[in-house]
């Protein structure tokens, strides 16, 4: 009995840390991003560099920016990525994008630089867009023969113009939010207010907190604040007004949706804000970040005068639908991660994957190719890691592995791409996770980080040399692209 | 007039359809209606992204949901 209480009693401590602790300042904002994304970005902008004539250059990077730009829904990546293979600038670029959409997402990106570290973000996104790149330009080489030919230029990539600049200003003030409410710097921290209440109530609330959801640094449980609670109230209180707030907002603003809104501001700046249970009460603190996120939010006001009353609505509409989309299996997600973490002993772990070692990093690739999670649910599963004692380098190896590769997506691939293609993708994306999370790894242990890049450097450099050659006794005569 | 939605399943495309067909029906014009699934012949035509609209063989819009205003101008045009 005591042993399902334990395993529910993880699940609980899991999602309410979750719930107060990382949603919010970055969840929430990077949800509104993505729907902006998806609703006000002119797709054309960026697919019109990816052409069949486009330079080698310009269209390997129009993948990756297609990859973290226009892929936020999946139903974005399968028709690119079948319509840049067949139409556009081939099988590289096509790889290219495909890698780098799933690891340089905003949702991927700012939900792991808040649950791992801004450290383990920068890594996801730096290493990606290398080994995106450099898979793309490998699987170009290998199948140059096989690719299929250009077909006449197809009308898609003419014309269209640039992303319009108040889309880029109002995806400019929401990153900023994102970025404001979730920045570790102690300028954004400084008090420039402090109320306190006396309210002896309040300890004892905290102190019931503190036995349903137990503190235990040890294990990784932060417990939960009040602050949290309330937090966690709000967070129910937008779901329920969004669902016909924002849900119904393509048909027009209702009054849901302004309380939904204010309600979301509001949130933001709460949670922003500091609030601590004394011996006899409260302290409320508002910080410098409760004030950047507040004047954010008013800016926003104003932008959004500038787009069409449609736009606005497709962007509300759109970001709840990514909401109801990932959000629930992520709440599962984490649930279930907090109930398995009571039942792992973290010498397992460390014995396979303590040290930043080639098996460890390939353990680490193992896992995330054979198990599939759905969308952002791989964050919550790594810093379950981390807490257990894995070595940062193997789990950067399986970050990079397990959203690219599941036998899902390695299915849909090899439908458009053919079996072979699909197979030597798979094993390219093993090979380099595992060097990505060798030199990640080499970096937290001290490696300078000359040193690595000359070493990867000097890799990637070897690869090309006998891939050229390869090329070149396969087409005597013809020189390499 | 034969409108055609490409779209492989996802809610946008599911969206666009039905929008269009609330176009159709309150606009009194006779429509016949086909959504294309498969992604070859998505491929067949000019667009990258769906969900997109074709009316008689022509693509209207792609990537994106239009309004209802530019809808109907498509449809009635």
């Amino acid at each position: 009995m005591e042993f399902v209480f334990n395993a529910l009693q993880g699940g609980v401590a899991s999602l309410a840390a979750y719930l107060a602790a990382h949603v919010l300042l970055c969840l929430v904002p990077a949800f509104f991003i993505a729907g902006a994304l998806s609703a006000l970005v002119p797709q054309q902008s960026i697919i019109r560099f990816l052409g069949p004539a486009a330079p080698k250059g310009v269209s390997y990077a129009a993948a990756a920016g297609a990859g973290s730009l226009l892929a936020v829904c999946s139903c974005t990546i399968q028709p690119l990525f079948a319509g840049i293979y067949r139409k556009g600038a081939g099988l590289g670029p096509a790889i290219t994008f495909l890698f780098f959409a799933p690891a340089a997402n905003v949702l991927a990106l700012s939900y792991t630089g808040v649950a791992l570290g801004a450290e383990f973000a920068i890594a996801r996104i730096v290493l990606a867009l290398a080994f995106g790149v450099g898979i793309g330009m490998i699987m170009a080489v290998l199948f140059r023969d096989s690719s299929p030919t250009p077909a006449a230029p197809d009308a898609v990539f003419a014309g269209g113009d640039g992303i319009p600049r108040h889309v880029l200003h109002f995806l400019g003030t929401l990153l900023a939010l994102l970025l404001a409410g979730t920045l570790q710097l102690d300028s954004l921290a400084t008090v420039v207010w402090q109320g306190e209440w006396r309210w002896s109530l309040a300890p004892l609330m905290q102190a019931t907190l503190d036995r349903w959801v137990p503190i235990n640094e040890a294990i990784g449980a932060e417990g939960l604040s009040l602050q949290g609670t309330v937090l966690i109230g709000l967070l129910a209180l937008i779901g329920g007004s969004a669902w016909r707030g924002l849900g119904q907002a393509d048909r027009g603003c209702n009054q849901l949706t302004w309380v939904t809104l204010a309600l979301v501001g509001l949130t933001l700046v709460f949670a922003a804000s500091g609030v601590r249970v004394t011996g006899s009460g409260l302290t409320l603190s508002l910080n410098a970040r409760s004030l950047v996120v507040c004047l954010l939010c008013l800016l926003l006001l104003p932008q959004a005068r500038r787009f069409e009353a449609w736009e606005m609505q497709q962007w509300l509409w759109e970001s709840w639908r990514f909401v109801k989309q990932i959000f629930p299996l992520l709440v599962v997600g984490v649930f279930l991660v907090g109930v398995i973490r009571v039942f792992i002993q973290p010498q397992w772990i460390q014995a396979v994957a303590g040290s930043n070692t080639v098996l460890a990093n390939l353990a680490g690739v193992t896992f995330g190719v054979f198990m599939y999670f759905p969308t952002l649910v791989e964050v919550p599963i790594a810093r379950m890691f981390l807490s257990l004692g894995m070595h940062p380098g193997p789990l950067i190896a399986y970050l990079m592995s397990d959203p690219e590769l599941s036998l899902q997506s390695i299915l849909i691939t090899s439908a458009i791409i053919g079996r072979l293609r699909a197979w030597t993708y798979v094993g390219l994306v093993a090979v380099f996770s595992t060097l990505a999370g060798l030199s990640f790894g080499a970096w937290t242990d001290g490696t300078p980080l000359g040193l690595l890049a000359l070493l990867l450097l000097s890799f990637i450099a070897a690869l090309v040399t006998i891939l050229r050659r390869i090329d070149r006794r396969q087409h005597p005569g013809v020189p390499p692209c | 007039m034969l409108i055609k939605i490409l779209g492989s399943g996802c809610a946008k495309c599911e969206r666009l359809e039905q929008l269009t067909r609330e176009v159709v029906a309150e606009r009194g014009l006779t429509a016949t209606f086909e959504h294309v699934r498969e992604m070859d012949r998505i491929m067949a035509y000019p667009v990258m992204t769906t969900p997109a609209l074709v009316v008689d063989e022509v693509v209207k819009v792609s990537g994106r949901l239009p309004s209802k205003a530019e809808l109907a101008g498509w449809l009635q045009g």
